[in-house]
């Protein structure tokens, strides 16, 4: 993932906000995920001084873990005070994930929120693989 | 999935049972609600709720009912003790997200032109948008004492006074309160965040009553036209969002390692069984988002008082500010109601749904006895809001319920987009009410059209009998996060 790669489609929700996101493999949907979440949360996401950290996560099936792996990214920020600017997966399988962050802190007067993301949402979770194109659906509570 | 309606008199809708459906799904709306909540996926999650082991009746929803994540939000469902569940999506991230509503003996033609500077001024003092962190940081032991205590807490801690705790809903604490169950990552959102309105739909209010339907309940509840009053609806902030992720995520892997024998629809009604250690620990943890949401807005109220006192320049027996009632619309509580002509323990879930008891109940405060619990519906920023008395019809039909607001039929993205090109704060000034935002899309994102016509959801209840009109507020003021 890095900051000029989004693709994600967003999707109609009446009290929320869903988008649906494809990609060429796993890692590189998983990555677009990540970086569709903080294109929607955060404007100019690069300012400030880079730190790297270590993500592992584990879930049950695809489904579970890309909920997981975004409530990650998504608690650095609401915990940590942490934007994520590019996430790098090294290794994918079913049930886990190892990634390196780069991230920033964040800095209200420099960071502009455009919408909170309060929650990664199980509802309507979805991620399958279809001609060979690998797609995910997720709604987030806003 | 096209969903089945019966109707069954001018406001009640049935869902008939069919395939893993346990219950039949009961819908309060009219005929004209009821077209645009077919215009979404709602029905389908009232479908789904009845799915759940233990349920009982019908699997509710209030005429606010929009498409939600798991549970729809205006609904509500009750579980048998034994039989039953927990869901915390049947609460909401939420946890006691609520309103409370506080009157004062000014009159809205002597502080019209005071309205501007008012907002201001609360805009300024009151804690606000992504992020904001309040006025009270808690240390570790602290928290947990909030946790447990609510708003008793902030009384103790000078915000408020005892006879507030009357007046809110619980006494502003929920027993059974545990903070050993909370993870460090909630217990780290919640050490700033208390005093905090928070962003999206929350929101303070400056409004006039400007109708009254029943004056002797008016009487009862200190109202009369053209008086000043202030509506805050906030809830338990990152602190309850946390806890009910945290329980989300063991329900779903306990879910996951097959300890349950029935299949969900739809994973974020991931659950647990009443009588599992895993449920306890999240009713546990839920009271204590719920204490910490009644500790923030008795803050709240208490940051609003001051602010006034000092705008205005006068003194508290002026403003003759008092609480009227503190709500939650976002819970799970263990009550007695009469099924099939006994008197049984249940677990109610209201997500996006306010408890509204009739006059008489055992759990009303002395001073609501003979009227009814008040019962506080916001509109949004633009259109009215209602204060009703609970009804009989509510213990008889929807376990002690009622609706919680207008409820949304435009989603936000629609809303932006419809708003594209208008000065939605401009507009609102036209029509007498001067609002402050944090959020650069929250305007138009809660603009007025993005909600059903709050009117004539309340019209719903009011006929169905689950509470009584009692007055109507008008804003003339309002901060958004």
């Amino acid at each position: 993932m890095d900051s000029n790669s989004a693709a994600f489609t967003l999707l109609d929700h009446t009290a929320d906000l869903g988008i649906m996101v494809t990609g060429s493999d796993l890692r590189d949907l998983f990555e677009k995920a990540a970086h569709s979440m903080m294109q929607i949360m955060i404007q100019e996401r690069s300012t400030g001084k880079t730190s790297s950290l270590q993500l592992s996560v584990s879930g049950e099936d695809y489904a579970d873990l890309i909920v997981r792996w975004l409530g990650e990214i998504l608690y650095l920020f609401q915990g940590e005070d942490k934007i994520v600017t590019c996430a790098e997966i090294s290794s994918i399988s079913q049930s886990h994930i190892n990634a390196t962050l780069q991230t920033v802190p964040f800095n209200p007067k420099q960071h502009e929120v455009l919408t909170e993301i309060k929650a990664v949402t199980y509802h309507r979770i979805e991620v399958i693989c279809e001609n060979g194109c690998w797609k995910a659906t997720i709604i987030f509570d806003l | 999935m096209t969903i089945k309606l019966e109707q069954v008199d001018d406001y009640r809708w049935l869902i008939p049972r069919t395939g893993a459906m346990r219950v039949p799904g009961l819908v309060f709306a009219d005929r004209d609600l009821m077209k645009s909540i077919q215009e979404d996926q709602s029905l389908t999650q009232v479908a789904n709720v009845a799915t759940l082991p233990g349920i009982v009746g019908h699997s509710l929803a209030m005429p606010d009912i929009h498409w939600g994540y798991g549970f729809p939000i205006g609904g509500v469902a009750a579980f048998d003790l034994h039989k039953g569940i927990v869901s915390p999506g049947g609460v909401g991230y939420d946890i006691n997200c609520g309103c409370r509503l506080m009157t004062t003996v000014l009159r809205a033609d002597e502080i019209r032109p005071l309205i501007k500077e008012m907002v201001l001024a609360l805009f300024k003092n009151i804690p606000s948008g992504v992020g904001s962190t309040g006025t009270v940081h808690l240390s570790k032991s602290k928290e947990t004492e909030v946790a447990v205590k609510g708003a008793a807490w902030a009384v103790k801690m000078g915000f408020g006074t005892a006879e507030d705790l009357e007046r809110t809903e619980d006494r502003g604490a929920m027993e059974g309160a545990d903070p050993s169950v909370l993870s460090e990552r909630a217990i780290k959102r919640g050490q700033n965040q208390l005093g905090t309105l928070g962003s999206g739909n929350h929101f303070l209010e400056i409004q006039v009553v400007d109708q009254i339907y029943d004056r002797e309940k008016a009487s009862h509840f200190n109202l009369f036209e053209g008086q000043i009053t202030i509506l805050i609806h906030s809830g338990s902030r990152g602190f309850g969002h946390q806890i009910c992720d945290d329980f989300l995520k063991m329900m779903i892997k306990s879910d996951a390692n097959g300890q349950k024998s029935f299949i969900l629809p739809d994973r974020q009604l991931a659950c647990a069984p009443l009588e599992s250690d895993l449920a306890r620990r999240y009713l546990a943890g839920m009271a204590c988002a719920a204490n910490y949401a009644w500790a923030n807005r008795q803050i709240l109220m208490h940051l609003t008082l001051e602010t006034l006192l000092k705008t205005l320049s006068i003194r508290p027996e002026e403003l003759g500010s008092k609480l009227l009632y503190d709500v939650c619309h976002n819970i799970a509580k263990k009550e007695q109601h009469l099924v099939d002509g006994e008197q049984v323990m249940l677990c109610v879930h209201r997500k996006g749904a306010t408890r509204a008891l009739p006059p008489g109940h055992p759990l009303l405060p002395e001073i609501y006895r003979t009227v009814g619990q008040p019962v506080l519906i916001p509109g949004d920023m633009g259109t009215n809001s209602y204060i009703l008395a609970g009804a009989e019809g509510a213990m008889e039909h929807s376990f002690g319920s009622c609706c919680h607001g207008a409820g949304r039929i435009l989603s936000r993205t629609r809303a932006v987009k419809n708003a594209k090109g208008r000065a939605i704060h401009r507009e609102l000034e036209d029509k007498g009410i001067f609002v402050q935002s944090r959020g650069k899309r929250t305007l138009k994102e809660e603009m007025p059209e993005a909600y059903k016509d709050v009117s004539q959801v309340v019209d719903v209840v009011h006929g169905a009998g689950l509470a009584l009109k009692v007055a109507r507020l008008r804003p003339l003021g309002v901060i958004k996060g």
